[in-house]
């Protein structure tokens, strides 16, 4: 007759297994609940030497000298170019200006020429961030480390954080001047920025020439949509803006869905820049509010 | 060799979760499950992931999906594995 005295060893390794997972599981909610940004600062602090290595290489810092000096030239042409450009919206801003002075908005008028800058600006935002840096202040610019869709939610992670001064809700925005989301956690030396097209986010926004007030509403990976009356005449190509007097671009109409029995259409927009291929954003220090 | 394998496979984890490749990850992650057996791995790298991306103000329990993830995919496997070992 045989009698078995102990447990058989496997059962043994499966308790423990799930003793241990547990354990981590326990162990994770108590830091969270009692320390929140322990372990993202822990991981973050990690991550983020591989993550700028990525980023240099992605920006060209291994390139041979032949390279960068050919692109180096044909950044100059496109610069000399741009400030031919530059010139004439410049007159047009300062009669922007002028007018506003004379509605009896003076304060409006240095941001809506800024704006009006900036926007002209975007092809060499990207590859000249210092200048455009100088061109913002009250923002400070920063790399974007990690973008969608290697984020799963639609989120951006950036190189600044609480020891360059960034708070809690401030808001994000693309070269040229373009809103396109806010800050929602503040580490160390790195930030989590969720973007207005994430799903379900809301903001409040004027579409086309007519400016009809909408809310458009994130459908992730960098697109919107909006509800407006169906007589607003909006056209594929027309412009989305902030809704503040900044008048900030926010987008370009990509489509219009009409049903003739729906009092309503749809419109569908997404901003002039591609949130895929973003490597550079200007976080406002001035806003946003501390938690 | 089957400690180089572990090694190996970890590595390529690393790699994945730094990158997001989330769906990378979760076929190592199965490996890691069906050969070894006791991955804790699995665990670290589901909490790594929401730490990166997730654990965020405002974002709720989707902001910890990769840990649930993690502790559901292990206790799964476990389970397949004893049922068809």
């Amino acid at each position: 007759m045989y009698i078995r005295t102990s447990k058989r060893p496997g059962q043994d390794l499966a308790r423990m297994s799930a003793y241990i997972a547990a354990g981590i599981v326990v162990v994770i909610i108590a830091v969270q609940l009692l320390v929140p940004h322990f372990l993202p600062s822990i991981f973050t602090t990690i991550a983020r030497p591989f993550w700028r290595m990525e980023f240099s290489v992605g920006s060209g810092s291994l390139d041979s000298p032949q390279v960068l000096l050919a692109e180096n030239e044909s950044l100059k042409t496109q610069l000399a170019a741009l400030n031919v450009q530059q010139q004439s919206i410049q007159a047009v801003a300062n009669d922007n200006s002028e007018l506003l002075a004379l509605l009896g908005r003076p304060d409006a008028s240095s941001v809506a020429a800024s704006n009006i800058q900036s926007a002209t600006s975007t092809g060499t935002a990207s590859s000249t961030p210092i200048s455009y840096l100088k061109s913002m202040p009250g923002r400070i610019l920063a790399a974007v480390l990690v973008r969608p869709p290697q984020a799963a939610y639609d989120e951006l992670l950036i190189d600044i954080g609480a020891d360059r001064g960034i708070s809690y809700g401030a808001k994000v925005y693309a070269p040229g001047n373009i809103l396109i989301g806010s800050t929602t956690d503040i580490l160390g030396q790195t930030s989590k920025v969720k973007l207005f097209s994430s799903p379900g986010e809301i903001y409040s926004v004027l579409i086309g020439s007519g400016r009809i007030p909408a809310t458009a509403v994130g459908r992730g990976g960098g697109q919107y949509q909006a509800e407006v009356p169906q007589a607003s005449k909006i056209n594929q190509g027309d412009t989305v803006s902030d809704s503040s007097i900044s008048d900030a671009p926010f987008g370009i109409v990509t489509a219009v869905l009409a049903n003739p029995a729906d009092p309503f259409e749809t419109v569908l927009f997404a901003p002039s820049v591609n949130i895929y291929q973003l490597r550079w954003v200007l976080v406002a220090t001035s806003t946003g509010k501390k938690i | 060799m089957k400690l180089i394998f572990r090694i190996v496979l970890d590595i390529l984890l690393v790699i994945a979760i730094l990158n997001g490749w989330w769906p990378i990850a979760i076929a190592l992650v199965l490996i890691g499950i069906w050969f070894f057996k006791l991955y804790i791995e699995i665990i670290i790298a589901g909490v790594a992931y929401d730490a990166l991306f997730g654990m965020t103000h405002g974002m709720g329990w989707r902001g910890y999906e990769g840990t649930i993830f993690a502790v559901v995919l292990l206790i799964v496997v476990k389970l397949l594995k004893k049922l068809v070992r």
